[in-house]
């Protein structure tokens, strides 16, 4: 019992991280599916740095640069050069995924996993006894995730910022019209995304496993996306559905361990998909009711 | 007739602006960008069994890719490929393995049509719920990938596991030959004569029918299409089933064809792989046959080239990744937004 409350905790957070860089360009209006990508990138990043540096520091803000780099450059595919945001992401994960197995080629020649020494500090690890224990795993990035899950509520939900992003998403047209520029606010969103997808990657990599794996995020970063439709694209809702998604992996964890013979694991795994299709088909008219407006928009803005 | 012809231009240009991109980080990489170009061409054409090589990876590619123009076309964003191929490639499976004394000819035709038929359904679902409540097929598309790729791993692992194998990769038992339409180069008479008919098909479908028409006026403008008295939604609902029953086909192909058994996560990229494939292909029946030929030809290269260089498999998946980030840039796939 304690065993998956501790796995729940430490699949959550990456989880619940990237989730939040998934509102912030939901907010903005951008269906990012480069997460993974940039998931997975963080993980690379952190760990190749950390072991070349020997600092943990180091190597998180080298992640979070590369994150924020490529960022950058899907922001100018997408917005200035008017690429389709669905593809554009797609393509963003296939670059991350191919691009850092392809630097575990060509810089440490081998095609498995790299290992560092490198790793996030553990605040709790001295607890021996009683309740601590179980927490002694956990990193730092676990710990302060809550705190940045509070920073994104407090930057979204109660600032000039983000107030202005949903006029961005859901009204771009209004957002120009008092003079905010669209193309402007969503850069700085998937700035702050890219961040986050760094962040997530690097507890991936170096928070809980001091190693980095060919494809190790697997799928994490969709399943972060599909926690921020299940979140309604809300922070916090965001949040609890990256607990949630985290609790299900632990679950399946355990249920491989434990009851493999009597729920096949895939079905557990299953579960966030379906619930996400209900999610979708449920919360489908809102979503509608958006794209029209991005719909109007893109007429005004080309009216071919 | 010239816009075509500039968009294609366009588009040839940012392919080669991803190799371009690519090549430069090979090069950066330290390996010799000659020496992988040579090898490519090797491996893609010239090399002793290259060609049938190009065209067995082009195969899948295509077909998935045929599905994802109907629906682009359509104006919908059906990019479950991936998993509508898994279930198609389980269903066909299923048959062969359920119908072990069957005479060859029918397990084969009773299997493809199961896999067309699944393929159909795991793409009816999304399309459903699309044209009757606007649910967004992006997201749902995706979730019903995911979901083939777990039906996969259940099956390959669980019941259809192959009880004598060892491996840590699960994988169901080998078909019996009698029921498999190629050898292990994956291209023979028939399997061409199925690709081709289906081509034939899909393109009289998209080109000279009405269907088709319908189908290209839903998707530059539902609203007008509605006015003019066409069913937006069945003309919808039908292109998902199509590119539905289409990868479910490429499923069926492969199993029969190449690959004799499931192995879990195969061709993992294939059904995002097609989707590149389609835009690059300008969602035209015959530019997207020359994109898989050539994307085929890339897969085929990437797996030939370790014997002249060491470039990993990996660099394919970096080049994909470019195309995609670059190939809409101009090429805008119609995306309907107001709502059947």
């Amino acid at each position: 019992m304690e065993q998956i409350l501790a796995t729940t905790l430490r699949s959550a957070a990456p989880l619940a991280l990237v989730a939040l860089a998934g509102v912030f360009a939901f907010r903005a209006g951008i269906f990012h599916l480069g997460l993974e990508g940039l998931m997975i990138t963080g993980a690379f990043v952190s760990v190749a740095v950390g072991d070349a540096t020997g600092s943990v520091a180091v190597a998180i803000l080298a992640a979070t640069a590369v994150c924020m780099a490529l960022s950058v450059l899907f922001w100018l595919v997408i917005e200035p050069l008017r690429a389709n945001v669905i593809i554009a992401g797609l393509g963003l994960t296939s670059i991350g995924l191919g691009g850092t197995a392809f630097a575990l080629a060509a810089v440490y020649d081998t095609r498995g996993s790299i290992r560092t020494d490198i790793a996030l500090p553990r605040p709790v690890r001295g607890v021996n006894e009683g309740f601590g224990v179980i927490f002694s795993e956990l990193s730092l990035l676990v710990w302060i995730t809550p705190l940045i899950v509070f920073l994104a509520w407090v930057t979204l939900r109660r600032s000039r910022f983000g107030l202005r992003l949903a006029a961005v998403g859901e009204y771009p047209f209004a957002a120009r019209s008092v003079g905010i520029n669209p193309s402007v606010m969503r850069l700085k969103a998937l700035l702050i995304a890219g961040a986050l997808c760094a962040l997530g990657g690097a507890e991936l990599s170096v928070g809980a496993l001091s190693s980095f794996t060919e494809n190790m995020t697997a799928g994490r970063g969709f399943i972060a996306f599909v926690a921020v439709i299940f979140g309604a694209w809300h922070p916090i809702g965001a949040a609890l559905a990256g607990l949630f998604f985290g609790f299900a992996e632990a679950v399946g964890i355990q249920s491989q361990i434990n009851i493999s013979e009597s729920v096949p694991r895939e079905f557990v795994l299953m579960i966030p998909y379906v619930l996400t299709i209900f999610a979708v088909w449920l919360g489908g008219l809102r979503r509608r009711r958006s794209l029209e407006a991005e719909a109007g928009y893109a007429e005004l803005r080309e009216p071919d | 007739m010239t816009g075509r012809l500039s968009q294609a231009a366009v588009t040839v240009i940012l392919v080669a602006a991803a190799f371009g991109v690519v090549a430069l980080i090979m090069g950066i990489s330290g390996y010799s960008v000659t020496e992988v170009f040579s090898g490519s061409l090797q491996g893609a054409v010239t090399a002793k069994g290259a060609p049938s090589s190009t065209v067995r990876w082009a195969i899948p590619l295509f077909l998935i890719a045929l599905g994802v123009t109907i629906g682009f076309r359509a104006g919908f964003f059906n990019i479950g490929g991936q998993g509508q191929f898994y279930v198609g490639a389980c269903s066909a499976l299923a048959v062969s393995l359920g119908w072990r004394t069957g005479p060859g000819v029918l397990v084969i035709l009773l299997g493809t049509l199961a896999a067309m038929a699944s393929g159909a359904v795991w793409s009816f679902i999304p399309g459903y719920l699309r044209v009757r409540f606007g649910t967004d097929e992006v997201l749902t598309t995706l979730m019903m990938s995911f979901i083939g790729m777990l039906v996969l791993q259940y099956l390959t692992a669980g019941p259809m596991r192959n009880p004598a194998g060892s491996g840590q990769t699960a994988a169901s038992e080998r078909i019996p030959d009698a029921y498999r339409i190629t050898g292990s180069s994956g291209v023979s008479l028939t399997v061409l004569l199925i690709v081709g008919v289906t081509a034939a098909l899909i393109w009289i479908l998209l080109e000279r029918t009405r269907f088709g028409l319908r189908v290209d006026l839903a998707g530059r403008n539902a609203t007008m299409a509605r006015w003019q008295g066409i069913n937006v939604r069945r003309v919808g609902l039908a292109s998902f089933v199509l590119a539905g029953a289409l990868a479910g086909l490429a499923g069926a192909v492969e199993l029969y064809g190449p690959a004799a058994r499931l192995v879990t996560g195969f061709s993992p990229t294939v059904g995002f792989n097609a989707v590149v494939v389609a835009l690059v292909g300008l969602l035209s029946v015959p530019g997207v046959a020359a994109a898989a030929l050539f994307f085929g030809g890339l897969q085929s290269a990437v797996l030939f080239l370790p014997i002249v260089s060491d470039l990993p498999p990996s660099a394919l998946v970096l080049l994909h990744g470019t195309v995609a980030l670059l190939v809409t840039i101009r090429v805008r796939a119609k995306r309907r937004v107001a709502a059947a």
